[in-house]
């Protein structure tokens, strides 16, 4: 997808700015620095792609910059390669030592992938000083100069690091913009619904952090040409890790100028405050960024690029925002032309082979409690199927193992005849089973359009087709005319609604909606059904876990009442709520004795 | 003793809580029943602290209680029995109750307290060297009613204690709670999924759903009331 | 033969030496862990401020004049310790409590980014601060026990030899966590502490003040690693990045050990103490550290859970 003008505008201006301070520095010293905050703008890049985008915070990023480093110096000293081969080389290697770093690492929750990140460097530390490689110092080429990227005048190499960062940009806003960014955002805010809508996450993570380990790589390598001296804490160092980490947080996370404003806030600071002060107070690089990060953390943590932004437009009048198509009054006009919830909608007549989704025998327990025991059940074509039971029932339970999210101990689960135990989430999604969740986790900074895209990958070959599909899906739940608006302004009914939309976008053919209807009021609650009503008349089979009875005693064509895990009854609204054994589960085993007058 | 006046509060987007008013005079058993998702839990979390209120007001004993800090509340005298049941699963059933004694009047009645409670509920003294996450449901369901009296409170709230409880046990330890209410003439708040059984032994009746109260009144009037069942069941 | 033997032996004594310094370190780590569920990346830089608290009580506060060469520096380790303690309590009013508690612990999944970011913070600046305070000529806390041992045997010509002062700082260490463990099982501010380790929210509904329990948590936790620290410096030269070389001897202990556990952290260090030395028997003296990184590596991706606690992990 070619960029716009607009986003390669401001790149452009940058740079042409950027270079003309550069040429007009003399100083060796300043020139340097020069170049180094363009080689710390692009790890603080190289970091982003994995962690801002992911949400899968890296401290060990100097192993991929180190490694870099190490390999261009190494191969020039032993193997006489110019840097124009290694930086490339260094740069696959990298790339590699992501990989495999990733696959392990990313089956570690929280904490312990925190932890193991910040192992990898400091053991490759070790090591490293181990084989003998304290001090490595390229050596000077006088004869050939330009092959071995040595010149004299420092303002080529910010030539040069400009090149790579623009490169870096341009590489980061395709990212950005294409499914592979959104697919990275919809893992970092919500990684199980991520999956649900059909989202490879292992395989995602995998090419973030190979690309991040790749761009690291090089520009690691570039590091040891500008320095033409490697030490181990240097490059693999704690503060090297530190310093990805903290231009990128600084300056904005999950953006593509953030790292770059953090660097060339950051770094000019340090340096300058090195060279001034550096003799009596060493280490006052150090102090720096750790007051940085102390100050960004606790004031803005996200970084100064979104609070500026946030702050910038919530100055701005709405009317300035994104044109929506609103009705002349200034109202948004109700969701168009859905005929409101019937009542008691009259049976359908569907023949018995039908059954789109058979669930035999499912039982699953955690520990010793019997979460699913020995469920059974069938879903009809174009049905609606609500599953009740009192608190503990296990009907969450159940459609985590519907959805892939919790393998059974026993039973299958069949969808048009073949088994599905045992596929993961985004596979059951390509299958054609779509989920909403109860606790709803958007991209508040992102429009409904945006949002509910992420939905559409797993069926779209292109992100055209993607937006076609979303759009579709919006359409559907009847919010096209707010497709623009953010979704951190949205209602919660809108807000359900989006969730809705995102399931669709995969074009399910079956539905399982976790409390869709908690927390709307009345009216809000109707609309929703009338909705829900209207996708199963469209030919999506639903099954829907809900609390609100008056809602559901309307909406469903029947209902499975589960108790301590297993079936209780099956059928229709008027026979299941009158039914002793179901009042039982609910109020108790007294009341139903008594209320059999 | 406790008035709860027109409390609204929810979870991020979502409100749970709308506009409800409860009043527990001292010395009775109000119940509080409903459907699931009706808010019942919630309104306990806003009484000790955990969740915020929106809008309303809660007083104990005349004093603003939404001004005091939820580590406080129960040295006020609330003791709260969760759902869940919540014990110290590594600490001992000893050390649960000890913990349970942390406020000034817990401490200072240690020595009654301790000899009652052993007395209401015996197995805790069978088993109170055991380490609680190794207890059964009913027995960690009554070492967590054991760990609220040791605070020697003025209100207990209990919040769905015959969850995930087999029936039996769930009724005994019911029965254990009607005696202790008995002998030592507990204010007592009561949150229960099971109808008649709270009603039974109450004073007095709230029931809940979605987020409001929808009915009140003693046991005779709202066991004969369908609504009752309505309001679990929609129809 | 005995040769290999008398090797082995030393090895193990010398393991088990260090191995009771360590597990003195982990428990501090442990203790903010097991409580706060924090991962503190300072807590090595506070070990370096405790080692110099040490070695300026020792020196210029006049410790060594009034207690000796032999007595002083344990003066001064043990008093290196509230001073540390204070210090942390400090940092978690101002800095720490504003990423961790009852605040954040009711947010979904937020906290932990920030904790782990905000601790580097205070990291970098706590060891590029001490480069400019301290200087980075290396120092230590001399004492005459260092240079002296006592022979255990010869036993079928085998003799093992314990360094006098590091047999004292393992004692000392034993004795501090003895204590420190009867704090925590036997006193009900340690029930406090534990119950809101288990369950913050019913600890609060039980009228723990836990926001309080995690001050005090992480100011004990500090002391106590500040102590291991200065008994360390009997030994080693230090220098204000010294926390860098040991945060993963931390780490692996208190990961080891199961996070959570405050008494599983004391033998999980054992363990890592135990690892660093023996493994000098089949590995170059440079690599012993790099062995560590592999145990740790190993029990985070086999058996995060850790071995020796008894805890019952909180949901």
């Amino acid at each position: 997808m070619m960029p716009s003008f607009r986003s390669l505008a401001p790149v452009l201006v940058f740079a042409i700015l950027y270079a003309a301070v550069s040429l007009s520095v003399t100083n060796s010293y300043y020139q340097l620095v020069m170049t180094l905050v363009l080689v710390w703008a692009v790890f603080g890049l190289s970091w982003n792609i994995l962690s801002g985008y992911t949400g899968l915070i890296s401290f060990g990023h100097a192993a991929f910059f180190g490694i870099g480093a190490y390999t261009t110096a190494l191969g020039q000293i032993y193997f006489d390669l110019s840097p124009w081969l290694l930086i490339p080389i260094a740069a696959m290697l990298g790339g590699l030592a992501g990989l495999l770093v990733g696959f392990p690492t990313f089956r570690l929750q929280g904490h312990y992938f925190a932890l193991a990140m910040l192992a990898y460097p400091l053991a490759i530390l070790y090591v490293v000083e181990w084989l003998g490689f304290q001090e490595v110092t390229l050596p000077i080429k006088r004869e050939n100069p330009f092959a071995y990227m040595q010149f004299s005048d420092g303002r080529i190499y910010t030539m040069l690091a400009l090149a790579m960062l623009i490169g870096t940009i341009l590489l980061t806003q395709w990212v950005e913009r294409s499914r592979f960014g959104m697919a990275l955002l919809a893992i970092k805010q919500n990684e199980a619904a991520a999956e649900a809508a059909g989202i490879n996450t292992l395989v995602w993570k995998l090419r973030a952090i190979t690309l991040s380990g790749a761009i690291a790589g090089a520009i690691g390598g570039f590091y040891a040409i500008v320095l033409l001296v490697v030490t181990p804490q240097s490059v693999f160092g704690m503060l090297v890790s530190a310093q990805a980490l903290t231009v990128a947080m600084f300056g904005g996370v999950g953006t593509v100028w953030g790292p770059v404003i953090g660097a060339v806030i950051l770094i000019p600071l340090a340096e300058t405050l090195n060279a001034e002060a550096g003799t009596r107070f060493p280490g006052i690089q150090g102090v720096i960024f750790g007051l940085a990060i102390i100050s960004v953390i606790l004031i803005a943590p996200e970084g100064l690029f979104w609070k500026v932004r946030d702050f910038l437009r919530k100055r701005r009048p709405t009317s300035q925002l994104e044109p929506e198509k609103t009705s002349p009054a200034g109202v948004a006009p109700p969701i168009a032309a859905i005929a409101p919830a019937t009542a008691g909608a009259p049976a359908k007549v569907i023949p018995p082979e039908d059954i789109i989704l058979e669930v035999r025998g499912l039982s699953r327990s955690f520990g010793g409690l019997k979460a699913v025991q020995d469920v059974s059940l069938q879903l009809r074509k174009h049905a609606i199927l609500g599953i009740i039971g009192p608190n503990g029932a296990g009907k969450t339970t159940l459609f985590n193992l519907l959805n892939g999210f919790l393998l059974p101990d026993a039973g299958e689960v069949l969808i048009d005849g073949h088994n599905m135990v045992g596929r993961k989430p985004h596979e059951l999604c390509e299958a054609g089973i779509g989920r909403t969740f109860q606790i709803m986790r958007p991209f508040l900074r992102m429009s409904i359009s945006d949002n509910v895209v992420v939905g559409a990958y797993v069926r779209a070959k292109t992100d055209l087709e993607a937006r076609k599909l979303a759009e579709g899906a919006i359409a559907r739940v009847g919010l096209s005319t707010i497709t623009h608006r953010m979704a951190g302004e949205l209602t919660t009914k809108e807000l359900r609604l989006m969730e809705l939309a995102r399931a669709l976008a995969s074009q399910p053919r079956i539905l399982l909606l976790d409390e869709t209807l908690a927390g709307l009021g009345h009216g809000e609650a109707d609309e929703v059904v009338g909705v829900i009503q209207r996708l199963a008349k469209e030919g999506v089979t639903i099954a829907i876990i809900e609390h609100t009875m008056q809602s559901m005693v309307r909406l469903v064509d029947s209902f499975v009442v589960l108790d301590h895990g297993a079936v209780l009854m099956e059928g229709e609204p008027e026979a299941v709520t009158r039914d002793m054994r179901v009042i039982e589960a609910y109020l108790g085993k007294k009341w139903a004795a008594h209320a059999q007058h | 003793m406790l008035s709860i006046d027109k409390l609204s509060a929810g979870y991020s987007a979502i409100p749970v809580l709308k506009d409800v008013s409860i009043k527990v005079e001292a010395g009775q058993f109000v119940a509080i029943v409903g459907p699931n998702g009706a808010g019942k839990t919630t309104l306990f979390k806003t009484i000790s602290g955990t969740v915020r209120p929106s809008a309303g007001s809660i007083t104990f004993e005349g004093a603003d209680l939404l001004s005091i800090q939820p580590s406080r509340r129960a040295h006020l005298g609330i003791a709260h029995v969760p759902e869940g049941r919540q014990v110290f699963a590594s600490l001992t059933v000893m050390e649960n109750l000890e913990v349970g004694a942390t406020t000034a009047a817990g401490q200072r009645n240690w020595k009654q307290n301790i000899e009652r409670i052993f007395e209401w509920l015996p197995v805790l003294a069978e088993r109170r060297e055991q380490l609680a996450g190794t207890l059964s449901g009913g027995q960690q369901q009554m070492l967590s009613i054991g760990r609220g009296l040791a605070s020697s409170p003025k209100l207990l709230m209990l919040d769905e204690p015959s969850m995930g409880l087999a029936p039996a046990i769930a009724d005994f330890i019911f029965d254990r709670l009607i005696e202790i209410r008995r002998q030592s003439g507990l204010t007592i708040l009561l949150v229960e999924q099971r109808v008649a059984e709270a009603l039974e032994s109450a004073d007095h009746g709230y029931v809940l759903e979605a987020g409001r109260v929808v009915l009140e009144g003693n046991n005779q009037t709202l066991r004969a009331d369908d609504r009752v069942r309505r309001a679990y069941l929609g129809m | 033969m005995t040769q290999f033997l008398e090797g082995f032996l030393q090895a193990l004594v010398a393991g088990l030496l260090i191995g009771a310094i360590y597990g003195l370190m982990c428990v501090g780590l442990g203790l903010i862990f097991g409580v706060m569920r924090v991962i503190n990346f300072a807590h090595g830089d506070f070990m370096m401020l405790g080692m110099y608290a040490a070695f300026y009580c020792f020196t210029a506060l006049g410790v060594q004049t009034a207690f000796g060469n032999v007595v002083g520096p344990f003066v001064a380790i043990l008093l290196a310790g509230p001073i540390l303690a204070v210090f942390g309590y400090a940092v978690h009013r101002t800095l720490i409590s504003r990423v961790s508690g009852t605040r954040t612990s009711l947010l979904e999944g937020e906290g932990h980014y920030a904790q782990l970011v905000l601790t580097l913070g205070i990291a970098l600046i706590l060891q590029n601060g001490g480069l400019i305070v301290f200087g980075s000529v290396l120092a230590s806390i001399r004492t005459p026990l260092s240079s002296t041992a006592w022979e255990l045997g010869p036993f079928f010509d085998v003799s093992v030899f314990v360094n006098k002062a590091r047999g004292i700082d393992a004692v000392v260490s034993l004795m501090t966590m003895t204590l420190l463990a009867l704090l925590i099982t036997r006193s009900r501010l340690g029930k406090s502490l534990r119950a809101a380790a288990d369950n913050p929210v019913a600890a609060i509904y039980m009228g723990v003040d836990v926001d309080r329990a995690h001050r005090i948590a992480f100011a004990l936790g500090t002391g106590v690693t500040a102590i291991a620290g200065g008994l360390l410096a009997t030994n080693y030269p230090f220098q204000p990045f010294v926390g860098l070389e040991y945060v993963i001897v931390m780490y692996a202990g208190v990961v080891l050990g199961g996070m959570g556990s405050i008494i599983g952290a004391f033998w999980g260090g054992m363990t890592i103490g135990l690892v660093q030395q023996m493994s000098t028997i089949v590995l170059p003296t440079q690599l012993q550290n790099a062995a560590i990184f592999v145990v740790f590596l190993l029990i985070i991706f086999f058996r995060p859970q850790g071995f020796f606690g008894r805890m019952v992990e909180r949901t």
